[in-house]
């Protein structure tokens, strides 16, 4: 009855097979995300802390030189430029939120109360449109804000633009191409919010509060909480590091980071710089996703948010 | 009778928002066909446009690199994430919280950052080795690399969804280690597979950021002829080649959709 | 056993027309151990023979070590130690697919991605058979297991008994040394249950083969097996035939496990006479243990208090009426004693009846902790 002389032979054999096919199946992949995308984003980071070279790439020595660089100070003095270019990122990032939180909340809440066999229909019409390419999508709006589109014409009657300026480039287009980017991120976790509300509580709390917004507030909004929170990260966190809108609708006074950045490597040519503004980036993902699983677990169930 | 206000402008709303959702992609697709080169103006109905496409060498070679982009980077990620999607199911009661790090990293990484990382990896292992010319096989190491988790983590959920006595029927069932792959997994997952292979390869056709950041000076695919186009003053072709694009995306990421609704069923 | 299986002539006719040329197989196991993880035993040291044609049924509670047993003979979990041979051959390090061994899972397991058709032909394809051979076995195991139609449906036009008979068909087809059957009735309602019961007995009679099956109803084990054997903590508890098991229970888990809730520690002993909380009992050729086993359907009930021999004064405290008979609760003394008796005669004791319960010395059993 005693398992003192058992031999261990057949477990560890075992093992040591079942060890060599994870390696087996996982090793390709999982070497190829180290080498193509682990160590160039360590090698990215190291570049931020080195010095700019004469033709923009980085030399040594150490310095942080870039980040002074980042926050403004450069060989001719303090200069707002880069500020500027970062606080228009983080104030494009809030607004435009902000309006896909606004309009995506009550096109989740109108699908969830459709027909149950509209809804998968109505989702994927959200969606389409967001599987072509953004360049090609930016290129829509340039032609629709463009100067002597209707659109254009309507503000100008409107007095909201100068004559034959068009509402591109401007921060405006920008805000309105990040809104029409991320709406349907935000729409799906928030519909999948709705579509889980317990309509038991809502109706108890129309039953104790009397009026609907009271209702709304205290029993709607915090089941919803969760796929908001979720939205808003899946848009915030893309929507800082935009380059392709900022580019295409901004013009020269819409730049933001991620226009900031890929300048360093392109026309601009300051590795260090660049590298620099993408550690702030990645700072902000990194946050975002934090935030979101403390927030997402300390609502209960923690559910995994899938992208 | 508040709640049917509410119901009726709700509707209304929904309207707008589609309205607003296929606007840009209408105009478009309206102004591929128009006659005049007016950006502004719809003058009459012509096919000069896409006539002219077939004669633009750059447009076809900027096609023919798309297509080889997308094809091969999403043949070898679904390779690969269909190996580790495999490896994650079977030890799935393992600690792998590295693993799911490690693939969930690709998604996560903001664009941007994860192009110039690798430009700036390429180039810099270009000057020391000679290796990794900017060009197409750059473009497609990094197509793979953002490739692979969608592959892994739709290959994976298949396998979840599976009832594990399955794998031990098939052993029961005298098939050696090699049939058991042929016969029962390949085929079981086959759906996933086809799903995957055409997310990855929509995934591939429209990136435009990571493509742009590692692409040499001859493997300009689409997106970034369209890019050039625009940025050197718009042309009305760019109009017929985006709804080509526009069509052919469509078309993908509805195939993606049927199988993907099969795999649920 | 045999006899609550009633074969008729034509049925056994034709069970010698289909039945395998392979001789059955026995099971040999020696000193098996197994455990998951750092602490948890599932089986201790399990030696035991199964004898070749045997309806043979391992029984014990959830976590008892009977399914890590059957996934051992299946070759699908190895044993830390120990040795397995099937048929006179050494298996214990041969893989499943090179075992003549079939398994019906408890989830049935069919492939989805295959036709009934294709499932059933799944194991001869794989042992590289003709098609044309393969389509002859199924077609004859199809016509064995009654399937008619269903071979043509797809896996997931199945009914839950459908499936079942699928499973089976698709591990026969196979014609293995042995068949293992893990819990295969235990997803299906009871009416469909009984059915499938007699049916899975009929076929095992038919071919002669050795089914070595899987299950936690012991009403399930008495009906099937010819031999059972019962299990808890990784340790075989008792092996032998439904009525040994049942009536000689070999210890007090099996006694309770086999449904006996009429346990009595014996606290003095006289020869014959036995001393326990129900008062003075005279027992015959009970054995030598330490507790008495009294079976409720052993018990009389005789109206009014009247002296004897075995014979003890009870109040009935509650009555479970189930038709065919009814179920007792009797207060004897300070203690209680359940008794079953047949529905017979026009007064049935009721509640709050003074009796006397009666019992023969001859059904008085005892058996150790």
């Amino acid at each position: 009855m005693s398992y003192a002389g058992v031999t261990p032979t057949a477990r560890s054999r075992a093992m040591v097979r079942e060890s060599r096919h994870l390696l087996f199946t996982v090793a390709p992949g999982a070497t190829w995300i180290i080498i193509f995308l682990v160590l160039p984003s360590a090698y990215l980071m190291g570049v931020a802390f080195m010095t700019n070279g004469p033709y923009g790439l980085p030399e040594m020595p150490l310095s942080l030189a870039s980040f002074e660089r980042l926050a403004g100070f450069g060989f001719l003095g303090w200069s707002p430029g880069n500020l500027y270019t970062l606080l228009r990122s983080l104030w494009q990032t809030l607004v435009s939120t902000g309006l896909v939180v606004i309009v995506a909340y009550p096109i989740a809440y109108y699908i969830s109360t459709c027909r149950e066999k509209w809804r998968p229909i109505m989702l994927l019409l959200v969606v389409v449109p967001s599987w072509t390419n953004q360049v090609i999508r930016t290129f829509g709006w340039m032609n629709l804000l463009a100067p002597g589109t209707p659109l254009s014409g309507l503000a100008e009657s409107l007095g909201w633009i100068a004559p034959n300026m068009g509402l591109y480039p401007s921060n405006f287009a920008v805000t309105l191409g990040l809104v029409y980017n991320f709406l349907p991120f935000m729409v799906l976790p928030l519909y999948a919010a709705f579509e889980k509300l317990d309509t038991a509580q809502v109706e108890a709390a129309q039953d104790l509060y009397a009026s609907p917004v009271r209702a709304f507030w205290h029993a709607v909004f915090p089941q919803t909480l969760p796929g908001l929170l979720a939205g808003i990260v899946l848009v915030a966190i893309p929507a800082f590091g935009m380059y392709v809108i900022p580019e295409l609708l901004g013009g020269g006074k819409g730049m933001m980071l991620g226009n900031l950045v890929a300048n360093q490597f392109s026309g601009g040519a300051n590795w260090p710089l660049g590298a620099a503004g993408a550690i702030l980036m990645l700072i902000a993902t990194f946050i975002g996703l934090y935030a979101m699983r403390r927030i997402g677990k300390r609502l209960g169930g923690g559910e995994e948010v899938v992208i | 009778m508040r709640k049917r206000t509410l119901k009726r402008g709700l509707t209304g709303f929904w309207w707008f928002t589609l309205a607003f959702l296929y606007l840009p992609l209408a105009v478009v697709m309206l102004f591929s066909f128009n006659a005049s080169n007016s950006a502004a103006r719809f003058t009459g109905f012509s096919l000069r446009w896409y006539e002219r496409l077939l004669g633009n060498e750059e447009i076809l070679s900027a096609f023919a690199n798309s297509m080889v982009l997308a094809i091969v980077s999403s043949v070898i990620a679904l390779g690969i994430g269909c190996l580790i999607g495999y490896g994650m199911y079977r030890h799935r009661h393992r600690k792998l919280g590295w693993l799911i790090v490690l693939i969930y990293l690709p998604i996560v990484l903001p664009d941007i950052v994860f192009g110039i990382s690798e430009m700036a990896f390429f180039v810099q292992i270009h000057r020391l080795t000679g290796l990794f010319q900017p060009g197409l096989g750059t473009m497609i190491i990094a197509h793979v690399t953002f490739q692979i988790p969608f592959v892994a983590l739709i290959v994976y959920s298949r396998f979840v969804g599976l009832d594990p006595t399955l794998f031990e029927a098939a052993k029961d069932l005298y098939a050696t280690p090699a049939k058991r792959v042929i016969h029962f997994m390949l085929p079981t997952i086959k759906p996933a597979l086809i799903s995957a292979f055409f997310l990855s390869f929509t995934l591939s056709v429209d990136d435009f950021v990571i493509s742009f950041f590692t692409a040499g000076p001859e493997s300009a695919t689409l997106p970034i002829y369209i890019w050039g186009a625009i940025k050197k003053g718009v042309s009305p072709e760019i109009n017929a080649i985006a709804t080509l694009m526009i069509g052919a995306v469509a078309i993908a990421a509805i195939i993606s959709l049927m199988f993907s609704r099969r795999r649920q069923a | 056993m045999n006899d609550t299986l009633t074969l008729d002539a034509a049925e056994a006719s034709r069970a010698e027309a289909v039945e395998s040329t392979r001789e059955a197989s026995s099971i040999e196991m020696q000193g098996l151990h197994k455990r998951f993880g750092r602490d948890t035993v599932a089986l201790d040291g399990v030696d035991l023979v199964i004898e070749a044609g045997e309806f043979f049924t391992l029984l014990g509670p959830s976590g008892c070590g009977k399914t890590t047993l059957l996934r051992i003979l299946a070759g699908l979990e190895e044993a830390d130690d120990g040795r397995l041979a099937i048929g006179g051959r050494d298996v214990t390090e041969v893989p499943p697919h090179k075992r003549s061994v079939n398994t019906v899972f408890q989830s049935y397991a069919l492939f989805p991605h295959l036709s009934v058709r294709e499932n059933l032909a799944f194991g001869l394809k794989m042992r590289g058979m003709s098609p044309e051979e393969r389509e002859a076995r199924v077609a004859k195991i199809a016509e064995f297991i009654k399937l008619g139609d269903l071979v043509d449906r797809r896996v997931d036009q199945l009914s839950g008994g459908q499936r079942q008979r699928i499973a089976l068909a698709r591990a026969l087809v196979n014609e293995p040394d042995v068949l293992l059957l893990d819990e295969p009735l235990s997803a299906l309602d009871a009416g469909l249950r009984s059915q499938l019961q007699v049916e899975l007995l009929r076929v095992q009679k038919r071919l002669g083969m050795t089914f070595v099956f899987v299950t936690h109803d012991q009403q399930e084990a008495m009906v099937m097996s010819d031999r059972i054997a019962v299990l808890n903590g990784g340790v075989i508890q008792q092996v032998g035939p439904p009525r040994e098991v049942y009536e000689h229970p070999a210890n007090a888990f099996v006694a309770r496990f086999m449904g006996h809730d009429n346990l009595y520690p014996i606290s003095a002993r006289d020869g014959d006479r036995l001393t326990t909380a129900l008062g003075e009992l005279t027992a015959e050729a009970a054995g030598e243990g330490g507790l008495l086993l009294i079976r409720p359907e052993t018990l009389d009930l005789l109206p009014g208090e009247q002296a004897g021999e075995n014979q003890l004064p009870a109040t009935v405290s509650e009555r479970l009426y189930r038709g065919s008979h009814a179920e007792y609760r009797l207060e004897v003394g300070e203690t209680t004693l359940q008794a079953t008796l047949n529905n017979r005669g026009r007064r049935l004791p009721e509640v709050g009846d003074r009796v006397t319960v009666k019992v023969a010395p001859e059904d008085l059993v005892t058996l150790s902790e």
